[in-house]
């Protein structure tokens, strides 16, 4: 079956600068916003860009994603005729490798994509947050008449020097790469999104396999490859919201943005849906002395307590007297009567016992040096006890070093 | 092989529902902040492992159709079986004035074809506007215990129900004794509508029923057959809800509010499943306060909400109240309006300042897209 475009989504990284939270599971799955997970993003953008073939990349831990994305019904992406693909690295009569990297993934699936025989491949990753048209970024790959485009955003100058930067033509043609400069000649990020034209990327994902010093990367490997040969590599500029969510900082300022649609972060603008698998709960009940305000919850949800500026996502209880601020709650915690968290990130299944004391604001840490507190998934606390800020407990309640 | 089929009835314009019963059958009126009536029904049977219901229509289903959709919901898409939309067109080939079935004897006659491919031998038939979560695979398995030929569900609360069937029952075999309608005072435990019986014996009812043109269930079958059907009694005490009127759907609907109740009716081993939404979160502002209320997906709250329901998606703006009420799916609530003891059907917009106050005796109803 021909398709115009495909897109491949990697999602088999580990994501270790989030630590406990993807001990158990791949980066994408991680929960994010209440009702999503960080993969849903990618998924509603393809779909609402008109792609209903996706194949996602995983390695690393896959169960939880495994099972989340299922047969794709919540994206529409279960279509007879493409749909969503889960592409595990496999054994062939020669045997098999692990994914060796980004772009060695998607090389072990040329199979795959020559089923579908596309014009062009979109090349995405799992760690991003962010509502993006991909169909006029093909489009803008189409006039500029590209082997290769890449998704652009202007960063402030002082943050250039931790991106990959692009410097550009008058015409938004890339001229050159630089990873991570010193000296930027350019503040035009890359948001790691590529359409590349299938027949060029197929060409240099064989030469860049044939090469014994390659670490198979596209954005070390592959793009700087192009350059080189001359192909013609377009930038799309995106000034929309985009946040790459790799770390537990980001990924709480993430969250907090979701609660300010000022943000740029505007999740209940129906134009653009961003589908989740849903829970099956009841709606959240708020009791009566609950106490909640600048916050977000779901359904299943019980809450009896205080909660400000928070996030907290489905069947998450929150008992008389605790109180939770500038928080991140994820599925299924459970936080006590008289409990306090402030400023920390909960993992799925966490309970805080009655009394507990968890994390603690920038003012009142000061001058001892502050940072999020971070539970794992089914960290259990017992009673009274005390986390403090910058502190990162196991599933077995054991600190760990970050 | 074994096991039991599924039976959903839907009625049109059941008693006194008023503006919420103009545009939809009662089992697919919203309840329970997420929920359609029919919901219930459904996941009763789907969690007692049944695979296969027909849901047998009647008038203005066009919004339960719209909700049904493949049955995929309710894990009910199936290759074999699964849910069978059964029009009632179906049993006699003119339109017009005998469009609409008379009873239940005579909608089955309806469908007779339907029924004669029924793959289990049990069948079990219930209200799509019967607002419960009942064990029945418990009631399945009393009823193969107690060699009835047809187990009768029955509710016990002090609740009445709009022309309810009303069941007497000797309490050392828990056999029904009478089957009494159109009471003045009910006596008698008040029948769920819920029934099981074979599916060899249903055939047989519903064919000497049409040899007689006798429709009704309770009266030409229960009523009329009790000393020769050995008719048995399961009484249920939990939470068991008939919105068959306003009131009923006001009470009903307010009684969630207690955790109980909700404990009972949203059991974990027995969960309700209804239609997957794609609202985000529900939100609430740095004003607003909100306090003993069910609050569904993507609700915005900026105003004061107490003792209410809100279904998904309403909005509730700045120094709007809402006390007492029920809003259904996207209803807004405009800066500075005031409601107390109200029922909004879906799309309802109240603009800035309003103030509308019903009571608990008499809840105000808004048809579904006004705007005051």
């Amino acid at each position: 079956m021909k398709k115009e475009c495909i897109a491949m989504l990697l999602a088999g990284g580990q994501g270790s600068r989030l630590y406990v939270l993807t001990g158990d599971m791949a980066k994408p799955a991680v929960p994010f916003g209440g009702k999503y997970r960080i993969i849903d993003f990618p998924l509603s953008n393809c779909t609402n860009s008109g792609i209903d073939t996706v194949g996602v990349l995983t390695q690393y831990r896959p169960l939880e994603l495994n099972s989340y994305i299922g047969s794709g019904v919540p994206w529409d992406l279960d279509g007879s005729t493409g749909g969503v693909h889960i592409l595990p690295p496999y054994m062939g009569s020669k045997g098999g490798t692990w994914y060796k990297g980004t772009a060695n993934a998607i090389y072990q699936n040329i199979g795959f994509i020559d089923l579908y025989d596309p014009e062009y491949v979109v090349v995405l990753s799992g760690d991003h947050i962010y509502k993006m048209d991909y169909s006029d970024m093909v489009e803008r790959h189409k006039a500029a008449g590209a082997a290769c485009t890449i998704s652009v955003m202007e960063v402030p100058w002082a943050d250039a020097p931790r991106f990959g930067i692009m410097n550009v033509d008058g015409e938004d043609m890339i001229t050159e790469f630089e990873e991570k400069p010193k000296e930027p000649k350019s503040n035009l990020a890359s948001m790691g999104i590529y359409v590349f034209t299938w027949q060029v990327l197929r060409k240099y994902l064989e030469a860049d396999e044939a090469d014994p010093h390659s670490e198979n990367d596209f954005g070390k490997n592959v793009i700087p490859a192009m350059l080189r040969d001359g192909q013609r590599m377009a930038a799309y500029r995106f000034s929309g919201y985009w946040k790459d969510v790799g770390t537990l900082e980001s990924l709480w300022d993430a969250n907090m943005d979701m609660l300010s649609p000022e943000s740029g972060l505007d999740l209940l603008d129906e134009s653009w849906p961003i589908y989740a698998r849903s829970v099956n709960a009841p709606p959240a009940f708020l009791g009566k002395h609950s106490q909640m305000s600048h916050s977000a919850f779901n359904r299943g949800s019980i809450i009896e307590g205080a909660v400000e500026n928070s996030v907290l996502s489905p069947n998450v209880t929150v008992g008389e007297g605790a109180r939770v601020a500038y928080s991140v709650l994820f599925p299924g915690v459970t936080v006590e009567p008289g409990a306090v968290v402030e400023y920390a990130i909960l993992g799925e299944g966490c309970r805080i016992g009655k009394n507990c004391r968890v994390g603690g604001t920038p003012e009142t840490t000061a001058p001892a040096p502050w940072g999020l507190a971070v539970l794992a998934p089914g960290c259990t606390l017992e009673d009274e006890r005390q986390v403090r800020p910058g502190v990162m407990l196991g599933k077995n309640g054991e600190e760990v070093s970050r | 092989m074994n096991g039991m089929h599924g039976i959903i009835f839907s009625y049109e314009m059941r008693n006194d529902l008023r503006e919420l019963g103009e545009i939809r059958s009662a089992s697919s009126i919203p309840f329970g902040g997420r929920y359609r009536a029919v919901d219930f029904a459904l996941s009763n049977l789907v969690n007692a492992g049944v695979t296969d219901v027909g849901v047998v229509l009647h008038g203005r289903y066009q919004s339960l159709l719209d909700h049904l959709g493949t049955g995929k919901d309710w894990d009910l898409s199936r290759k074999r079986g699964g849910l069978k939309i059964l029009p009632p067109f179906a049993y006699k080939q003119s339109w017009g004035e005998a469009a609409a079935f008379r009873g239940k004897m005579e909608a089955l006659a309806g469908v007779r074809s339907y029924l004669a491919e029924i793959r289990r031998d049990y069948v079990v038939l219930m209200d799509g506007d019967l607002v419960v979560n009942l064990p029945i695979s418990d009631i399945y398995e009393q009823h193969i215990k107690s060699g009835a030929d047809i187990t009768v569900v029955c509710g016990n609360d002090s609740f009445e129900t709009e022309n309810g069937t009303y069941f007497e029952m000797d309490h050392s075999t828990g056999r029904i004794t009478d089957v009494l309608y159109n009471l003045h005072r009910p006596r008698g435990y008040r029948g769920l509508e819920v029934y099981i019986l074979s599916t060899e014996l249903l055939l047989s009812l519903v064919d000497e029923c049409a040899s007689r043109d006798q429709y009704s269930l309770r009266r030409d079958v229960l009523q009329a057959r009790k000393d020769s059907l050995k008719l048995q009694g399961y009484i249920w005490s939990g939470f068991a809800a008939q919105i068959r009127s306003v009131q009923e759907y006001y009470d009903r609907s307010m009684q969630l509010l207690d955790p109980a109740i909700r404990a009972d009716l949203f059991c974990a081993e027995r969960p309700i499943r209804a239609k997957a939404t794609d609202k985000s979160s529900a939100y609430i502002g740095p004003d607003g306060y909100c306090e003993n209320s069910l609050i569904g997906d993507g609700c915005n709250i900026e105003g004061t909400v107490e003792n209410s329901i809100l279904f998904p998606g309403v909005v509730v703006e700045a120094g709007a109240v809402v006390r007492n009420c029920v809003l259904f799916k996207e209803t807004a609530v405009r800066r500075g309006a005031t409601l107390s003891y109200l029922i909004a059907d879906k799309n309802v917009e109240v603009l800035e300042g309003r103030t509308l106050m019903g009571h608990s005796s008499y809840p105000i109803v808004l048809a579904k897209g006004s705007r005051v």
